[in-house]
């Protein structure tokens, strides 16, 4: 996902001042995708939230000491956020590899069990005994069941944590907190 | 996971001057994790190296009106050559420890479609070493790393 352009950045500006307007335009970024990333299935709107969420928390990473005291709070939430949303997509990665590698294993296993059935008039069940991977079909059916069911669980914990976000006031306390300046 | 340098910031700080002094500490501490980053008993260390090139990436980003268009754009590019090198060989890393802590879970009797799956991993994560060893010496032969103090110099050049 190509970061939006911010638009005003001046070079020769200060530190604080263009930092804010990127910090502004990430965290606009970040939010627009929900309620569409609320959905569990839309995995694509979730890995951008993901990229979105990692631009705004290295950007207030290190500029958060130009603004005020809770820039330092949303880089905590920011960088949990983008933790969770990692492990998700490591999932979403993980559940179609497993599928395919389990699909390859039987199509292999098919292909043996029809040539050792070869001249008769039906694949006698028993045969199976005999394919090359059989052993191997359970553990990648295991993997596959344990990554979607933890990929409920983390699911259910990104919706709480951003209601959670939502109801702190998180992106408004952000926007304010980047008008602020330290004391010199 | 290495911690970075601390940045001494101040808000009054002219954009461009802190652009050029955070890209060169950025870029110093990549390329000192390089060192041993072939190993592949040590995950640590490429990841270290990886999470060095997406800070400086995007201290890069955060910092991409301060320097001249043309030559950021190469330099970028390249530096993301390098981090996708680096998670070539990052990714199957943690693949592995992953299904290592699965199987050592699961029954006997589901480790050996696991034990496939570490196999075939390995083979990615040999893989991708060939191909970050290719892609550290590419960085090395196009002076990446003097391309980047360069860049810092130039946006601290009075316009």
């Amino acid at each position: 996902m190509k970061a939006r352009k911010v638009a005003g950045l001046e070079p020769d500006g200060t530190l604080a001042d263009n930092a804010e307007r990127i910090v502004r335009e990430r965290l606009d970024e970040l939010c627009a995708f929900m309620p569409t990333a609320g959905d569990p299935s839309e995995v694509e709107a979730l890995h951008d939230m993901r990229i979105a969420a990692k631009r705004l928390r290295y950007v207030l990473e290190l500029t958060a000491p130009c603004f005020g005291s809770y820039a330092r709070t949303a880089t905590r939430h920011v960088r949990d956020l983008q933790d969770l949303l990692g492990e998700i997509h490591d999932c979403d990665e993980q559940i179609p590899a497993v599928r395919a590698a389990a699909a390859r294993l039987i199509g292999e296993d098919a292909t043996a069990l029809a040539r050792l059935a070869e001249g008769e008039d039906d694949a006698d069940p028993a045969l199976l005994r005999r394919v090359p991977h059989r052993r191997e079909h359970a553990g990648l059916a295991a993997l596959e069941t344990h990554l979607r069911g933890r990929r409920a669980v983390l699911f259910a914990r990104f919706a709480h944590a951003w209601s959670e976000l939502e109801r702190k006031g998180f992106s408004a306390r952000l926007e304010y907190a980047v008008t602020e300046r330290p004391e010199p | 996971m290495a911690k970075p340098q601390t940045v001494d910031l101040d808000p009054a700080e002219p954009y461009r001057a802190a652009g050029a002094r955070i890209v060169r500490m950025r870029a110093q501490e990549l390329f000192a994790h390089a060192d041993g980053v072939l190993d592949t008993t040590d995950i640590e260390r490429v990841h270290d190296m990886r999470v060095a090139t997406r800070r400086l990436r995007a201290v890069l980003e955060i910092f991409a009106p301060c320097f001249p268009a043309n030559e950021f754009k190469g330099v970028l590019r390249e530096v993301k050559a390098l981090a996708d090198a680096l998670g070539e060989r990052r990714d199957p890393d943690v693949h592995v420890a992953a299904l290592e802590r699965f199987a050592a879970a699961v029954t006997a009797a589901d480790r050996p479609g696991v034990a496939r799956l570490i196999a075939e991993e390995r083979e990615r994560q040999a893989a991708g070493n060939a191909e970050l060893a290719a892609a550290l010496e590419r960085a090395g032969e196009r002076g990446l790393h003097e391309r980047l103090l360069a860049l810092a110099d130039q946006a601290e050049a009075p316009a």
